[in-house]
């Protein structure tokens, strides 16, 4: 991998991309056909023109939810991973599955008329570490290590082979 | 229409209910949640197990460690929820509750992993559909008319068309 490569893909790994430019335009959708598909408050996307898309291993799947678009996802693991407007010559791939994310602060929010009454509210809650709740550290915070060690998510770069073979 | 505590996916080949109302809504911002719902967090609510019954289709997994099961439906891909597996209670994706916008959550988990420019997205500008740039009366007419999402309801049959 090197450190100018847009990349990305599913959970489980079945799936990667390339973007060969970097995206732009990170929004969210809050309109209830992107919550749906996104099990979410709303999706998360950032595009680039079609031909900057290329699939790098595995197949997306995809769930044409209106005559004009589908949405695409894998069909191993389920991680949403595209909205593609059949007519644009465009792509946008899920802020969360690329591998550097966090550069992807969105800039606009779109679906107004369905965002959760309470959505501004969201990011003023409590807020634990993994293995804490408000009660303090968990019984679940010890099984962590075994969790990261038996963790069978794809990592945030491109592999050589999958599926990843634990030592 | 049901008063029972349902949902689904997208597609409508999977769908549930509860027989109490979930609680615990929470979002998780760990990477393996952000991962599973390619975005900035997981969003669930849930119940004990014997609370809850699948009612259509099939619930596909992905054991993402040995500690949990992913859900998620493999005709449309929407992220449906996940269980610890050394538990009694599945949590189900807030989106996918019919009654979504019942379940504000409570808490936040993962929080090493939060975007730290989570804070800044609700400052953003925010447009109703049809303010994405090239949207369009038309456009938005003809969304509505070829809609394939199952509604936000039981249906007592599908596919729908």
């Amino acid at each position: 991998m090197t450190p100018t490569q847009w990349t990305g893909g599913c959970q489980c790994g079945a799936v990667r991309y390339e973007l060969l430019e970097r995206p732009t335009g990170a929004h969210i959708c809050h309109c209830r056909m992107c919550q749906k598909a996104f099990g979410n408050f709303f999706a998360a996307l950032v595009g680039v023109p079609r031909d900057k898309f290329k699939l790098t291993r595995g197949a997306i799947s995809n769930f044409k939810s209106s005559a004009d678009v589908q949405r695409g996802f894998c069909r191993d693991c389920g991680t949403p991973l595209t909205f593609d407007d059949l007519t644009e010559n465009r792509i946008s791939v899920s802020i969360g599955s690329l591998d550097q994310h966090s550069e992807y602060k969105p800039q606009a929010q779109y679906g107004l008329e369905s965002r959760e009454p309470w959505f501004n509210e969201i990011v003023a809650l409590p807020a634990h570490t993994s293995g804490e709740d408000a009660s303090g550290v968990t019984a679940y915070a010890k099984r962590l290590p075994h969790f990261a060690a038996t963790n069978r998510q794809h990592p945030d770069h491109d592999t050589d082979e999958w599926p990843i073979t634990r030592k | 229409m049901s008063k029972r505590w349902t949902g689904g996916c997208q597609c409508g080949a999977v769908r549930y209910a509860f027989s109490e109302k979930p609680t615990d809504a929470c979002i998780c911002h760990c990477r393996m949640c952000q991962k599973q719902f390619g975005n900035f967090f997981g969003s669930f609510a849930g119940a004990h197990k014997d609370k809850f019954r699948v009612t259509r289709g099939t619930f596909s997994h992905f054991k993402s460690s040995d500690g949990a099961e992913r859900y998620f439906c493999k005709d449309c891909g929407t992220p449906l929820g996940m269980k610890n597996l050394s538990k009694e209670f599945i949590f189900v994706s807030i989106g996918s509750l019919d009654r979504h916008g019942e379940f504000r959550p409570e808490n936040q988990y993962g929080a090493e992993a939060r975007e730290t420019w989570l804070v800044e997205v609700i400052g953003t500008s925010c447009s109703v559909t049809g303010g994405y740039p090239g949207d369009d009366a038309a456009r938005l007419q003809m969304i509505k008319s070829t809609n394939l999402q199952h509604p936000d309801h039981d249906t007592e049959s599908w596919p729908p068309r």
